[in-house]
């Protein structure tokens, strides 16, 4: 590997200086992969629900979320009008997430709202009995991804937000930065 | 060299130390210290927890809840999230 592919990475953290070196093609590669992937998994899981049309959450918010850490906050969307909007709005946001994760469009966005859902099924899948084993879950695994993707901005590789951070809108409303990447 | 900020640090730290005390350190507590787990008749292993599972969750759900905050906090203020204050340089660009 080119020396001129490393990038030292220097931080400071809890009070120690930190320096090492990254491989800058396997750090952007990774970036595209996990991107990929966890976009696929909750593109796959809205795709699935849609095709399969009606979707129907009262199970899992009027039903297994009773007695958990999230209960009291998933009831006010287990019945009536909260029921029919989480109906729509879990499908309809999966797919959403999962398109913004595939194509790298507004994927900070798309993390953040995928880590947002992913913990309301780490909880409440998790107190349920999905923590027999311990409370390491690919939930939870997805949560640490989602987060890393928007830390690290990994639409900006191959990405559509790599065309958008560079377009005049973006260069005008800078804040949009945090929003795409 | 890197200049966090104090949401920076709150964000790091005590968001970071809630998912990792209740994750790793509750868990590696209950290995140490925590009751044996009899496996019943039925072949279910019963599992008295050392820490109480709600309790235990309510500590990881904190940690994300400073993260989370920490990125509202960030899009709203317009604070300093990496790789965006800066423009990236353009792929092929000379650095």
């Amino acid at each position: 590997m080119a020396t001129s592919d490393i990038t030292n990475v220097r931080a400071r953290m809890l009070g120690q200086d930190v320096a090492f070196s990254v491989s800058q093609p396997w750090l952007a590669y990774w970036l595209v992969v996990m991107r990929l992937v966890g976009g696929w998994w909750l593109l796959h899981a809205g795709l699935d629900k849609i095709v399969n049309w009606p979707f129907d959450a009262a199970w899992f918010v009027g039903g297994a979320a009773q007695g958990t850490s999230l209960g009291p906050v998933l009831a006010l969307f287990s019945s009536g009008a909260g029921l029919a909007f989480t109906n729509v709005a879990v499908p309809i946001g999966q797919v959403l997430i999962g398109l913004g994760l595939v194509f790298g469009a507004l994927t900070r966005t798309a993390a953040f709202f995928g880590a947002l859902m992913m913990v309301f099924f780490y909880f409440v899948n998790g107190e349920t009995g999905g923590w027999a084993h311990g409370v390491v879950t690919g939930e939870l695994l997805g949560i640490l991804i989602f987060g890393m993707i928007a830390t690290l901005g990994a639409g900006r590789v191959l990405g559509v937000d790599s065309y958008l951070q560079n377009t005049e809108f973006v260069e005008n409303h800078p804040r949009l930065r945090y929003l795409i990447g | 060299m890197s200049n966090h900020t104090t949401a920076d640090r709150i964000a790091m730290y005590v968001g970071g130390g809630l998912v990792v005390l209740g994750t790793v350190g509750i868990g590696f507590l209950e290995m140490l210290l925590g009751s044996p787990h009899p496996v019943s008749g039925e072949g279910q292993i019963v599992h008295d927890a050392l820490v109480p599972l709600e309790l235990r969750s309510y500590i990881i759900l904190a940690g994300f809840l400073v993260w989370g905050v920490y990125a509202i906090y960030m899009v709203a203020t317009g604070g300093h999230i990496p790789g965006t204050t800066q423009r990236d340089i353009r792929a092929g660009q000379v650095e």
